[in-house]
């Protein structure tokens, strides 16, 4: 073998070659470009950066030209491939020779990753403001208003109503509940979802004041609530296994994430399980959230996620976040109204899920018109109603288009 | 599969009916969790009355009762104000209020009956 054959098949096999060959284009370099700027809001701004590290670097792994690390041999993400392998009608290779990350993938496709994420939520999670004002409930369902809405939207813009499902959840503010329906019912948007929800999420705090200021009076955002009353610890044991049961006779659908979700809070509550309940809410669930980062990030393929498409879910997530916080926020007024101020409407605003940050955002405007003011405890009622909520409306959504 | 589900389409009606019972359903299921919340709580303080007046003697000291606090010197402070004199140690005023109002909340201790000596930051991530 000559040098020149040699540095001929080192050039062809490098990414360069790649490149100049077509393999790959220039929509990879533009991915990762992408996620330099994911890495850079990650550490430099600290955006959700335990999300977005590992989404950034799921995004330059997938897009690296030459990079096998989603390669699919036995059609893991094509049910069709998958079908005709198994059925002898393909040959393919072993599943061991899939790449690294479409074989964790399988946990993102199967709901595994985001149910155990939720248990993790689940764990890390007290539900005693809620408890102790029930009427947080009502916040947590009014601010999954901005679902409805841009489902509508969706719909009108042309997208098919399991997609239209999929990409009105952002509105719930809840990651893991967006990638579980979309996994289950528009797979191929899986990664401009969970790219759109999360980012959101992070832009929680600039997205929602200005919507907050516009909608309330100063003397609205000036009530200061009653102390919460305390919550006792078998109410605190109760409240998991009544709420799904509950919930499961009425929507079936939604016990994956719901039992999950309160499997991790009876560990938390329930005092006998302690070293089950640390395993959920720290190792598992740091475990459980590298892996479901990475494989989401390395879903955004340069040719499948710079479209037209990722635009309009981008847009349309955005319309979820703001119609979410306007329901909350109204409904805050309403019950402004009928308790004759004693609720602030700013807590409705934390209604949105995405646990605790929307309630400091509710905290954060608040105390600005009055330092003294504090809201945190209180908003944190629909914030984790949110949680429910939002599991609810995945719930109802995979029931009819499931 | 992507084709077949984008030739499916929904009509306005279908659209707009789909979204309300869907908000809906949201609503109705968590009213009724918020009204077997204020069940449980009832049953709750019932039965916790009806022990206590059964066992007054035999009874331990309350989980959820307040320790002493120190009678306000002067003047009743309303329940935003603490006592004594707090000394904040690389920490600002609202984080410092925001977790003296938690402290507050989570021990069931009127903010005006708490007295925080110091609040320091130990560690800066």
């Amino acid at each position: 073998m000559s040098i020149v054959e040699v540095l001929t098949g080192l050039w062809e096999s490098s990414g360069f070659g790649a490149l100049a060959s077509g393999a790959a284009s220039w929509r990879n370099l533009v991915m990762i470009l992408v996620s330099f700027v994911f890495l850079y809001l990650a550490i430099g701004k600290k955006f959700e950066p335990l999300l977005l590290v590992p989404i950034a670097f799921g995004i330059l792994l997938a897009n690296l030209p030459g990079s096998e690390i989603m390669l699919d041999s036995i059609g893991l993400s094509d049910p069709a491939t998958m079908q005709a392998v198994e059925s002898g009608v393909m040959e393919a290779g072993h599943w061991y020779d899939s790449g690294v990350l479409r074989l964790l993938y399988v946990g993102v496709k199967s709901s595994i990753f985001p149910c155990l994420i939720f248990m993790g939520v689940g764990a890390m999670t007290d539900f005693g403001p809620l408890l102790s004002n029930p009427v947080s409930l009502l916040l947590g369902a009014a601010a999954q208003l901005g679902i409805y809405v841009a489902f509508i939207i969706a719909i009108v813009l042309g997208f098919a109503p399991e997609e239209a499902a999929s990409i009105a959840i952002i509105g719930g503010a809840d990651g893991p509940t967006a990638i579980f329906l979309t996994s289950k019912l528009a797979s191929h948007l899986l990664a401009p979802i969970a790219v759109a929800a999360y980012s959101y999420m992070a832009l929680i705090p600039i997205i929602q004041p200005p919507i907050m200021r516009a909608l309330t009076t100063e003397k609205e955002r000036k009530v200061k609530m009653t102390q919460l009353r305390k919550v006792t610890k078998v109410e605190k044991i109760i409240f998991p296994v009544v709420v799904l049961v509950i919930t499961a006779f009425i929507l079936p659908s939604v016990i994956p994430l719901l039992g999950m979700l309160m499997l991790g809070n009876l560990f938390k509550e329930c005092m006998v399980t302690d070293r089950l309940s640390d395993t959920a809410q720290n190792a598992l669930m740091n475990i459980v959230t590298i892996m479901l980062g990475v494989c989401v990030g390395a879903t955004a393929d340069g040719d499948t996620f710079l479209t037209a498409k990722t635009l309009k879910i981008v847009a349309l997530g955005l319309i979820a976040f703001m119609f979410s916080t306007v329901g909350g926020v109204l409904l805050g007024k309403l019950l402004y109204v009928l308790t004759k101020g004693k609720v602030n409407p700013l807590i409705g605003a934390a209604g949105v899920s995405a646990v605790p940050m929307a309630a400091r955002v509710a905290q954060k405007v608040g105390s600005k018109d009055d330092p003294t003011n504090f809201l945190l405890m209180h908003a944190m009622g629909p914030n984790v109603a949110g949680v429910i909520g939002s599991a609810v409306a995945a719930g109802y959504l995979l029931s009819l288009f499931g | 599969m992507t084709a077949m589900l984008l030739k499916m389409q929904m009509g306005w009606g279908e659209t707009l009916k789909t979204s309300i019972v869907g908000l809906l359903v949201v609503i109705a299921i968590l009213a009724v969790i918020a009204v077997l919340i204020l069940l449980i709580s009832k049953i709750m303080g019932a039965a916790t009355k009806a022990f206590s007046k059964k066992k007054p003697e035999t009874e331990p000291v309350k989980e959820t009762a307040a320790p002493p606090a120190a009678k306000p010197a002067g003047r009743e402070l309303p329940e935003t104000e603490s006592q004594g004199t707090l000394q904040l140690e690389n920490v600002d005023e609202p984080t410092a209020a925001v977790i003296m109002a938690i402290v507050s909340n989570q021990s069931g201790i009127p903010l005006n009956r708490l007295a925080f000596k110091s609040i320091k930051l130990i560690e800066e991530k």
